[in-house]
């Protein structure tokens, strides 16, 4: 490539220094002309089976984005930076209990090209792998082993057990175990309703978003419906990758019309034609339910007008972050942005933007078919409708359970058909930013509120149980690295602080760590929370500071 | 810029060239509270845009006025009361009625807290005379915290003479990359990997030789942490702060590009050569490969330093300039004499000044009398 083919266009574009009018900052500019070529890298890396010597430079060609710039992105994407790697091995920590680090070792003994990865979203088949499927493309196979209890007694296999699901109830919200209604009711009944009355819908069931943060959809509805005449886009997040969580993997798997159906109401309610579902790479049935049900919907009209596309995640945790998402989704460093702006006014490619995880677009169709109203009547105290808890770890039954919000841990484990190998120690009740709380608290509500009041958070409520046997230290120190591996970067108090982290309890799990230790771990992890820019960094020390204040003794004052 | 007088900065927003104009714009701007002072300020100017004019200030690492604001290195988080959280002052826009504290326990907390990662992130320590040792200086540290891993990638099969990156340094403050893309439009260098391994690339790892690095060493100025630094002067990273500053004017082109040779007294020897900050000469902070490192002539050894002429052997001996201006005059006067004055054509060199090629083209038209002139960079 000669120079001045594939550069920045920053220099004479009329963008420059006196083509800002009255703007004194560069601080929200409209998309560069350059997204453009962005959007195919990617996809382009793909084609080319991921991130080999010299496919910059071919990437570079085809889409204009300059060679390094394209490394950089590239490289930030385990998927794509890694081609040559045949096997992942989950080292989340249901997998870790389920004995991932002898099956890492088993298989490095037979010379398998593998890597250990940060959570597969197989909690329940633990420990969970996945194969690259020849030729690249990004296309996987997940894998699980036989095992019996912790022990990995058998080779890999491809038959992946079937899921545990809430038996079939046509009174739950979602009803994993139900029959898909490819005739999209709701959608009819929306369409007759109008888009204000769908939005005041979904404010009346006071839905909160499913994916981890718990905003109410219907503030981001009406705030994008607000910014209708800027051409709205509907993006889902379907970037399942919090350890412990692999509910919306259920979602797209059974009910995947469910899910389009969802996100149909939504873009005919706020003014949107285009839909973007970003799925993660690693979930090969829900890509093919999908795929089908895009199919079926699509013969049947009931897309009419409206774009979908489905677009692969390249193995990032941290684009499961909304505005990391559209950066990766935009073909660049799954880096989040600063808000504000806030997606619903500036989102991809600067348009208004309506992000909901697909647990929260999947309860859209039984609220606009029954009514908001119903809707609330179905959680627990103040809480609202069904949520789907994904139970793993020390548990008979892993699965996903539809129960009402709110529910207690102590009924979910019930469900769940209780712990297993021991009495219950500990349990993890939304995911590795919730941390970890002790048995004595199982009484504890799975709701927003409660869980907050407890100094945790519903999150993605990816349930992890532990029983006596296992070292609550040990299980912190898997999460911590889990933070280490997965943070994007950018910030020092993230980056950094997760490293140190990570040093601080690798110390006290040799030797008890001192005094000065704990100090430490509390100066990092205010500075983790005050500095950081996005949720990773400000929610990663939660589990440092369960292990302090609920298992840790008190430290020897010398 | 007619009006702009000799010496004064050089605008780089029609907006900004002078600060009492904000005042009439009382139409358009809102009013804030700074630390306790009452301004105004323009919608889109951010927090510390606004801090400057009142003269507080709020430390920065990953910002540089030449580059689109980015927030990440927040050091310069302050308290905003539109948040709960701090907020990054480079890219915080003001907001009607903000009051804004840059210097609460909280934010001096921060400071300290958030230095102290960077020294847990740096093997080798901090380099003194850097931006990030000026922050450890005046804010402090807290007490000292075990070494993170840091296993950034260098590029140690990068052979070439002039960059050097040494990732140890490295904050990860991406000036270098945004300079590299946003105001020399080579990107040459990206952030990559992720994480902990995040470091600063050039596509495949390649020599900046292989890559649409033009050299122009504009990283290096803009570095806050001495993680780039010329390669010839490297071992003398530590002393930089002992060296003089000469300001002076490249000749290697027409442009008239400033910079300061950095001199080692002791020595008499330039040690390296940086452009003064943006906004203040013609080159507005940058330089070019030729002007920051063709400076080795400067001390060579085979330096012409005084006259030569051939001596009936063939050999050059040393003589003065009387000397050699009448052997240049007569050897030249002879070659009109016997061929013609069209016989003769003058070339004089790009690094000659105006005055200079002026004089040349007279002495071809006036001294001669042809019109055989040309000056290398006229084409």
């Amino acid at each position: 490539m000669g120079k001045g083919r594939g550069k920045d266009n920053s220099r004479g574009n009329g963008e420059g220094k006196g083509g800002r009018g009255g703007g004194h900052h560069r601080l929200h500019d409209e998309p560069r002309r350059r997204d453009a070529d962005h959007l195919r890298l990617l996809p382009a890396f793909d084609a080319l089976g991921g991130l080999r010597p010299g496919a910059s430079a071919v990437v570079s060609l085809e889409t204009g984005v300059p060679q390094a710039t394209a490394y950089g992105v590239a490289s930030f994407f385990h998927l794509i930076a890694r081609p040559d790697v045949d096997v992942r091995v989950c080292t989340g920590l249901s997998c870790q209990m389920a004995g991932a680090d002898d099956l890492l070792a088993r298989l490095r003994t037979v010379g398998a090209a593998v890597d250990p990865c940060t959570c597969l979203g197989q909690c329940d088949r633990a420990p969970a792998t996945l194969r690259t499927d020849t030729g690249g493309g990004g296309h996987f196979t997940p894998l699980h082993a036989q095992r019996d209890g912790t022990a990995v007694t058998g080779w890999l296999q491809t038959e992946l057990a079937a899921p545990n699901l809430s038996a079939d109830d046509a009174e739950l919200v979602i009803n994993l175990a139900g029959e898909d209604d490819p005739t999209w009711a709701a959608a009819q009944r929306a369409a007759a309703l109008g888009g204000d009355a769908v939005v005041a819908e979904i404010s009346a069931a006071k839905l909160r978003g499913r994916g981890g943060a718990g905003f109410p959809a219907g503030f981001k509805w009406a705030a994008v419906r607000r910014n209708a005449a800027r051409d709205p886009v509907i993006i889902c997040n379907a970037d399942e990758g919090e350890p412990g969580t692999f509910k919306d993997r259920e979602v797209m798997a059974q009910r995947p019309h469910l899910l389009l159906e969802g996100m149909a109401i939504a873009a005919r309610a706020v003014g949107a034609s285009e839909l973007i579902i970003y799925l993660r790479a690693e979930f090969a049935a829900p890509r093919e339910a999908l795929l089908g049900a895009i199919v079926q919907a699509r013969a049947a009209g009931h897309l009419d007008g409206l774009r979908v596309e489905l677009a692969l995640g390249h193995g990032a945790y941290i684009c499961g972050e909304e505005t990391a998402l559209i950066e990766a989704l935009e073909g660049k460093r799954g880096m989040p942005r600063h808000k504000p702006p806030f997606p619903t006014d500036s989102g991809y490619l600067g348009r208004p933007t309506l992000m909901n995880n697909v647990e929260t677009f999947a309860c859209v169709p039984a609220i606009i078919l029954r009514g908001g109203a119903w809707f609330c009547g179905l959680g627990r105290g103040d809480a609202t409708g069904t949520k789907l808890y994904p139970i793993s770890g020390d548990v008979a039954r892993p699965g996903v359970y539809e129960l009402p919000l709110g529910v207690s841990f102590a009924e979910l484990l019930a469900v769940a058909g209780g712990v297993t190998g021991g009495a219950l120690l500990a349990f993890s009740p939304g995911g590795a930013s919730s941390g970890l709380l002790p048995g004595h608290m199982a009484d504890v509500a799975l709701d927003f509120g409660p869980l907050q009041a407890a100094g945790s958070m519903l999150g993605s409520a990816g349930v992890v149980v532990l029983n006596d046997t296992r070292d609550v230290l040990k299980a912190t120190l898997t999460r911590a690295r889990f933070f280490r591996d997965e943070s994007c970067g950018q910030c020092a108090p993230c980056r950094v602080g997760t490293q140190v982290l990570v040093r601080l309890l690798e110390r006290m799990a040799h030797d008890g760590g001192s005094v000065a230790d704990r100090e430490a771990l509390e100066r990092v992890s205010w500075e983790m929370e005050e500095g950081s820019i996005c949720g990773l960094g400000q929610a990663a020390p939660i589990p440092v500071r369960h292990l302090m204040q609920h298992f840790l003794q008190a430290p020897p004052t010398s | 810029m007619a009006d702009r007088k000799l010496g004064d900065p050089i605008a780089r927003d029609p907006d900004h060239r002078n600060d009492d104009h904000r005042d009439d714009l009382t139409a358009q701007s809102v009013s804030i509270v700074i630390d306790g002072h009452q301004l105004h300020a323009s919608p889109g100017e951010t927090l510390l845009e606004a801090a400057r004019r009142v003269g507080v200030v709020i430390p920065t690492l990953c910002h540089d006025d030449r580059l689109k604001p980015t927030g990440a290195c927040r050091m310069c988080l302050v308290e905003s009361s539109d948040n709960r959280r701090m907020v990054p002052a480079c890219r915080h826009p003001v907001a009607d009625g903000l009051e804004v504290v840059t210097d609460s326990a909280r934010v001096q907390r921060h400071r300290r807290s958030l230095l102290s990662l960077y020294a847990a992130d740096a093997p080798d320590g901090i380099l003194p005379g850097t931006e990030l040792d000026a922050h450890v200086l005046r804010y402090g540290l807290e007490p000292t915290l075990p070494q993170a891993e840091a296993p950034r990638a260098g590029r140690p099969d990068d052979d070439n003479r002039y960059i050097l990156f040494q990732p140890d340094r490295c904050i990860l403050c991406a000036r270098c990359t945004r300079y590299c893309d946003e105001v020399e439009a080579v990107a040459a260098i990206t952030l990559a990997q992720r994480g902990s391994q995040t470091t600063i690339a050039t596509v495949d790892n390649v020599s900046l030789l292989d890559s649409t690095c033009e050299l122009c060493g504009g990283c290096i100025d803009t570095c806050p942490t001495g993680a780039l630094v010329e390669r010839k002067a490297a071992d003398r990273q530590e002393d930089f702060g002992d060296l003089e500053p000469v300001r002076t004017t490249c000749n290697y082109c027409g442009v008239g590009c400033q910079f300061d040779l950095q001199v080692d007294r002791a020595e008499n020897k330039v040690v390296r050569v940086t452009s003064p900050a943006p906004g203040l000469t013609t080159n507005d902070g940058n330089l070019c490969v030729k002007g920051r490192f063709a400076y080795g002539f400067i001390g060579h050894p085979e330096r012409l330093t005084e006259p030569l002429i051939r001596d009936k052997s063939g050999q050059l001996v040393a003589t003065d300039w009387d000397t050699a201006l009448q052997r240049a005059a007569d050897l030249l006067t002879g070659v009109r004499d016997r061929h013609g004055k069209d016989s003769l054509g003058f070339i004089s060199s790009s690094r000659c000044t105006n005055e200079e090629n002026y004089l040349v083209q007279k002495l071809a038209r006036a001294a001669f009398g042809t019109n055989n002139c040309h000056q290398c960079a006229a084409t």
